[in-house]
C-alpha cells in the first residue's frame, strides 16, 4: 500500500484525455514478453518432449527433434503402475499435514511477535529466523536417531514432523509481517469489548489474513512436494516412499529409463501447479495487503 | 472460501496419517530386512521374484528397502549413525567393505560359508580376494562385472578391421586406423569420474603390474612415482593424438555408451553392465557389439582384469542373523536365482554352477576372459580407501580436461593422497 | 492485564517453539558436537580431537574454493531471479492482454522438482545434440560444441542459469503483487509532473516495492540453500570440484568421504555464514520497518 503522502503532489489540473500519437510501447512489451515466455517454456517443453519418446530414442541424441509420432508408451506404463499410485497417494499424506501444520504454528508464533512483544522477543524471533538458514544436510543424523529411538522410522510421521519444524521460520517471518499490518487499534478495541487473545487472533486477525494463508500453503505445498531428502532418510519400504523418490528410483545403478522419469515428473509436478492456480488470486491479494508490507 | 477452523486442521493433520498408515512395522519376527542399490525397473522387478521365491522356501519374509545407488551411500550412512542398520544390505567389495568392517558394523559369515559348502559354489577368481578380509569371511558376491573394451561391430568392419588388438602397438595402429576413416576412436564419459578409473586401473596394471598397483591403494607408493607417471604418460599419448571423444568431462557413461551405439565413436573401456544397457535399447549382443580384452603393454607382467563385485553383507548387530545368513546361502548358491539375476543386471555370476547357456555371447566371452586371466582387481574407487579414491577420481577428471598439465596434477595428487591416508 | 499478556505469549508460542526446539535447534546442536571428534559415521567410537577440525579447514584449498562459490552462487541466486522476477514484473503489470497467461507460464518451472529440472537442463547443455549450441551453431553458421558445464569457468555459471529460470517466476509474483498495491494515481501525478518512465521507476516505483523485495530477498536466501539439489544433479560439484559449495563441501567430506567430523566443523561455519547474512538482513528489514511502519 503506497503511502502517497511521501510524494509532494501539485495541485495541478487533470487534463483532458487528449489525443495521444500512437503508443509503440504496448506491441514492443508484448512481443518481448512473448519471446520471454518462448525461452521460459523452452527446458518445460524439453520435459515434455523426453516423455513422449522412447529410451532408445533419447539415447541416439534425438531428444530436441519434434517427434514424428506421439509415443504414449510411458505414460501409460506410469499411470498403470500401482506404485506410482502409492506414491502419490503418501506424497500428500505428507504434504497437506505438513503444510497446514506449519502454517498454523507460523501464525501462532507470528501472532505474538507482531502483536504481543515481550522483552528479548525480536531475539528470538531471529533465533527462529535463522532457522531458514542451513542446509539440512547438517541435521541428517541427529533427527534420524531421534525418530529411530522413538520408533516411528519407516513412517511417514518424521516427514511431517520435520517438514513443520523446517517451514515454522518462513511461516513465522510472513505472518509476523502481515499482522504487524493489523491495525493494533483494532486489537484493543476487540480487547476492551471482552475478546481475549485467542479471540482476537481466530475472530479479528485471522479472517483477514485468509490471503497470507493462501500464499504460505503454495509456497510450502510446492516446497514439501518436491522434496526427496526426509524420505528417502526416514522411510525403507516401498510401501512408504513418495513420488520424489519413486523418480529417483527409476534409475537404476546400471540403467535408465528417461522417458518414463519424464513423464512421471509431469504427473507428479500435476499437484503442485494446481495448488498455484486455485490460491494465485489469494496469493497476488495475499501479498498485497500484508506480507509484502514490512 | 471458508475460514479453516483450526481445530478442524489440526485434527486432520494428526489424524489423517494416523489412520491410514498405523505404526512402523520394520523388523518383525521371522523377517529378514535388506536394503540394496538394485533400483530401476529391472532390478526391482527381477528382486521381487528372487525374494518371493526365497519366502516359499524357507518361511521367512523378506522386507526390502531399495535405494538409487548414490542415495544409498547416504541412506546406509545414516542408518549406520543411527545403529538401525538392516539385517542384510548390499555393498561394493572392497576398500568400502573393509571399512564397514573396520567400523564393526559387519559379521563375518565363515560357518555360513563352510555349512553352505560356499567354497566348492563361488569361482576362486572373485573369492578370496571379495569375500576375505583379514582372514574372515564377511560377504557374499551376488555378481560381478568385467570391465573391456566394447565396441560398434558394424564400426569396426566398415574402417576395415578384421583382427583385434593383442598389444599396445596393435591398439595404437587401430586407433590410428579409426581415426583415418574419421572415426573418433575412444569414446569416454567422465562427468560422474569414475568412468575414466578403468583407463588409469588398466594402463597402471599392464605397465607396473598388478603388485605394484596394490601398494598404490594402500599406500604404501605414491602418485608421484615414476610408475605412475609411466602408466599416466601411456594415457597422455592418447589424448595427444585426439583418440578421446572432446569433451570426455561432459558426458556421463550412457553417453559415451551411445556415441558408440550411434557410431559416432568406435570403442568405450566400461563393465559388462553396458550390455544391459545396450540390449535395453535395442541393440543385439554379438552382432551389433563385441568386446576385446584391454591389451598387453608390456611382456612378463601378470594379466588382471579389473570389476566390481557387488556383494550382500550381514550387519554387526542383525536382528535376525540366522535368517540373513538363509537369505545370503540362498543368494548366491542357488544357481537359478543367480542366471536370472546376472541376465537382469548385464553381469557374471559368481556361482560356478550356473550354466553358461544362460548368458549372451558377449557374456560367455567375458566369462571366459575373466577366467583365463591371472588375477581379478577391483576397480580404482573400490580398491583404495574412500577419501583416497576421492582424491584420485578428481585427478583423472582433471586430467581429462587438460592433459598437458599432467606433472601439476600428479604432484597434488601425491601430497592429497598422502593427507587422505592419514585421515 | 499484565498477567493475561504474560499467559497468552507463553499459550501461544509453546507449541511452535517446542517443535522448533526439538526438531531444529537440539539437532543442529548435537551436529555441532561431532564437529570435536573424528566420527566417521559408520563406527560406534569415537575421539575427541579439540579444534583440529577447526584448524584444518584453514589449510584445505577445497573449502576455500567452496567458499567462493558459496559467495558467487548466493549473490546470483538472490539477484539474477530477483531482478529478471522484477523485470518481468513491470512488463506484465503495463496492461498487456494475456497477462495471467505470462504468469502462470513464467510460475511454472517452479513447479517442477529439482530431479527434473537439472536433468533438462543438462541436456540443453549437452555439447554435440544440446539445444543451445545447436542454437549457437544455427546462428554463427557452424560448428559449436562447447561443454559448458565441464569446463571449470562455465560450470557454475551454467548451473546458475538453470537456476535463475526456476527461482524467477517466484520472485514476479510477488512484484506483481506489490505493483498492485502501488496506486494508481500517484504514478499519474508523476507523470504530469514531467517525470521520464525511467525517472519514475527508480525514484518512485522501486522504492515503494522495498517490501516486496524483503520478502523475495528471504524467499531467494532460503532457496538458494535448497539448490543443493539442482547443483546436486547437474554438476555434482564438478568438474573437479570446480562448482562445490560449502553445502556440497560438507555433504562430501561427511558422505563420501566418512568424515563426519570434518563435515560437521564446515556447517558450523557454513551457520556462522549464515548467521552473519541474518544480522544484515535484519537491519535491512529493521530500515524498512522505521520507513513503513
Amino acid at each position: 500500500m503506497a503511502d502517497t503522502r511521501a510524494i509532494p503532489t501539485r495541485d495541478t489540473a487533470m487534463p483532458e484525455a487528449a489525443d495521444k500519437p500512437f503508443d509503440p510501447w504496448p506491441a514492443v512489451i508484448f512481443i518481448a514478453l512473448v519471446c520471454l515466455a518462448v525461452l521460459f517454456l523452452t527446458p518445460t517443453v524439453g520435459v515434455l518432449l523426453s516423455s513422449v519418446k522412447t529410451t532408445r530414442e533419447i539415447a541416439l541424441g534425438e531428444l530436441w527433434s519434434i517427434p514424428s509420432a506421439l509415443y504414449l508408451g510411458n505414460f501409460t506404463e506410469v499411470l498403470n503402475n500401482p506404485a506410482v499410485h502409492r506414491y502419490l497417494v503418501n506424497t500428500l499424506l505428507v504434504t497437506a499435514p505438513a503444510t497446514i501444520a506449519s502454517i498454523v504454528l507460523g501464525v501462532l508464533a507470528g501472532y505474538v511477535f507482531a502483536k504481543l512483544p515481550f522483552r528479548g522477543s525480536n531475539l528470538l524471533f531471529l533465533v527462529i529466523v535463522s532457522g531458514m538458514f542451513f542446509p539440512p544436510q547438517v541435521i541428517l543424523i541427529p533427527l534420524f536417531r531421534l525418530f529411530n529411538a522413538v520408533g516411528l522410522i519407516d513412517t511417514l510421521w518424521p516427514i511431517i514432523l520435520v517438514h513443520t519444524a523446517l517451514g515454522i521460520p518462513i511461516c513465522t517471518l510472513l505472518m509476523r509481517n502481515f499482522f504487524a499490518t493489523v491495525p493494533t487499534a483494532l486489537r484493543e478495541a476487540a480487547i476492551i469489548e471482552g475478546a481475549n487473545e485467542w479471540q482476537v487472533l481466530t475472530k479479528v486477525a485471522l479472517p483477514i489474513s485468509l490471503p497470507a494463508l493462501a500464499v504460505l500453503a503454495t509456497l510450502q505445498f510446492t516446497w514439501i512436494w518436491n522434496d526427496f531428502l526426509w524420505p528417502l532418510i526416514f522411510t525403507q519400504s516401498d510401501e512408504k516412499r513418495t513420488i520424489m523418490l519413486g523418480l529417483v528410483n527409476m534409475k537404476g545403478q546400471y540403467s535408465v529409463a528417461w522417458g518414463v522419469q519424464g513423464a512421471l515428473s509431469l504427473i507428479a509436478s500435476l499437484p503442485t501447479l494446481i495448488v498455484f492456480l486455485f490460491f494465485q488470486r489469494y496469493f497476488i491479494k495475499g501479498m498485497t495487503m500484508g506480507a509484502v508490507k514490512g | 472460501m471458508p475460514i479453516l477452523n483450526r481445530r478442524t486442521l489440526l485434527a486432520t493433520a494428526i489424524a489423517a496419517p494416523a489412520l491410514m498408515l498405523g505404526a512402523g512395522s520394520w523388523a518383525q519376527e521371522g523377517e529378514v530386512t535388506i536394503s540394496h542399490y538394485f533400483t530401476g525397473d529391472l532390478g526391482l522387478g527381477g528382486l521381487k521374484e528372487i525374494f518371493a521365491t526365497f519366502e516359499a522356501e524357507t518361511g521367512l519374509k523378506v522386507k526390502d528397502s531399495p535405494i538409487g545407488h548414490e542415495d544409498f551411500k547416504t541412506g546406509i550412512l545414516v542408518r549406520a549413525a543411527g545403529n538401525n542398520l538392516p539385517d542384510v544390505f548390499s555393498y561394493w567389495a572392497g576398500a568400502r567393505t573393509q571399512f564397514v568392517i573396520d567400523s564393526n558394523s559387519l559379521q563375518p559369515i565363515d560357518d555360513m560359508w563352510n555349512a553352505a559348502g560356499l567354497d566348492e559354489i563361488v569361482a576362486k577368481s572373485v573369492a578370496d580376494g571379495a569375500t576375505l578380509y583379514g582372514g574372515k569371511r564377511y560377504l557374499v558376491p551376488f555378481g560381478y562385472h568385467y570391465a573391456g573394451m566394447f565396441y560398434n561391430k558394424s564400426v569396426f568392419a566398415d574402417a576395415g578391421i578384421t583382427d583385434l588388438p593383442k598389444t599396445w602397438d596393435e591398439f595404437l595402429a587401430l586407433a590410428e586406423t579409426l581415426k583415418g576413416k574419421g572415426v573418433t576412436p575412444i569414446a569416454l564419459g567422465s562427468k560422474d569420474r569414475w568412468p575414466a578409473q578403468f583407463w588409469f586401473d588398466y594402463l597402471l596394471l599392464r605397465t607396473a603390474g598388478p603388485d605394484y598397483r596394490a601398494k598404490l591403494m594402500s599406500g604404501a607408493a605414491s602418485y608421484d612415482d615414476p610408475e605412475v607417471k609411466a602408466a599416466m604418460a601411456l594415457w597422455k599419448e592418447l589424448t595427444d593424438k585426439d583418440y578421446f571423444v572432446p569433451n570426455a568431462n561432459a558426458d556421463g557413461w550412457t553417453d559415451a555408451s551411445d556415441k558408440v551405439a550411434r557410431g559416432d565413436a568406435a570403442m568405450t573401456l566400461m563393465g559388462t553392465w553396458i550390455t544391459g544397457y545396450w540390449n535395453g535399447i535395442g541393440l543385439k549382443p554379438g552382432e551389433d557389439y563385441d568386446f576385446f580384452p584391454f591389451p598387453e603393454i608390456e611382456s612378463g607382467i601378470a594379466n588382471a582384469v579389473v570389476g566390481p563385485v557387488d556383494g550382500l553383507v550381514v550387519s554387526a548387530n542383525a536382528a535376525n542373523s540366522e535368517g540373513a545368513e538363509k537369505l545370503l546361502t540362498f543368494m548366491v548358491s542357488n544357481a537359478d536365482v543367480q542366471a536370472k539375476w546376472a541376465g537382469i543386471q548385464g553381469a557374471l555370476s559368481a556361482n560356478v554352477n550356473v550354466d553358461p547357456a544362460n548368458y549372451t555371447s558377449v557374456m560367455q566371452n567375458a566369462l571366459a576372459t575373466v577366467a583365463a586371466a591371472d588375477t581379478f582387481v577391483f576397480n580404482y574407487d573400490l580398491a583404495t580407501p574412500p577419501p583416497v579414491a576421492e582424491v584420485g577420481l578428481s585427478m583423472f577428471a582433471r586430467f581429462m580436461d587438460d592433459p598437458s598439465k599432467v606433472d601439476e596434477i600428479l604432484a597434488n595428487a601425491a601430497a592429497d593422497a598422502k593427507e587422505a591416508f592419514n585421515e | 492485564m499484565e498477567r493475561q499478556t504474560r499467559f497468552w505469549q507463553v499459550a501461544l508460542l509453546a507449541l511452535p517453539l517446542t517443535v522448533f526446539a526439538v526438531l531444529v535447534i537440539w539437532p543442529l546442536a548435537s551436529s555441532f558436537y561431532y564437529s570435536f571428534t573424528n566420527w566417521n559415521g559408520f563406527s560406534a567410537d569415537y575421539d575427541f580431537v579439540g579444534l583440529a577440525n577447526f584448524t584444518k579447514i584453514y589449510t584445505d584449498d577445497l573449502f576455500r574454493n567452496a567458499i567462493l562459490n558459496t559467495i558467487i552462487w548466493m549473490v546470483a541466486a538472490i539477484l539474477l531471479p530477483t531482478l529478471l522476477g522484477l523485470g518481468l514484473a513491470l512488463l506484465i503489470d503495463s496492461r498487456i492482454p494475456g497477462g495471467a497467461m505470462f504468469k502462470s507460464i513464467f510460475y511454472l518451472p517452479i513447479c517442477l522438482s529439482a530431479i527434473v529440472v537439472g536433468q533438462i537442463w543438462v541436456w540443453i547443455y549437452q555439447p554435440d545434440w544440446g539445444l543451445l549450441n545447436t542454437v549457437i551453431a544455427a546462428i554463427r553458421g557452424d560448428d559449436m560444441n562447447f561443454a559448458w558445464l565441464a569446463k571449470p569457468d562455465t560450470a557454475l555459471g551454467s548451473v546458475i542459469v538453470a537456476w535463475s529460470w526456476q527461482q524467477t517466476g517466484l520472485s514476479m509474483v510477488i512484484y506483481l503483487a506489490g505493483l498492485t498495491a502501488i496506486s494508481e494515481d500517484l504514478l499519474e501525478v508523476c507523470e504530469m509532473d514531467g517525470a521520464s518512465t525511467w525517472q519514475r521507476l527508480r525514484l518512485v516505483v522501486i522504492p515503494l516495492l522495498t517490501p516486496a523485495t524483503v520478502v523475495v530477498v528471504a524467499l531467494s536466501v532460503i532457496n538458494s540453500l535448497k539448490g543443493f539439489d539442482i547443483l546436486f544433479i547437474m554438476t555434482g560439484g564438478g568438474p573437479f570440484n570446480s562448482s562445490d559449495t560449502l553445502a556440497m563441501h560438507m555433504y562430501n567430506e561427511s558422505f563420501k568421504k566418512y568424515l563426519m567430523g570434518y563435515g560437521s566443523a564446515i556447517s558450523v561455519v557454513l551457520f556462522l555464514i549464515a548467521l552473519t547474512i541474518i544480522g544484515i538482513y535484519f537491519r535491512q528489514l529493521r530500515r524498512v520497518d522505521e520507513i513503513y511502519g
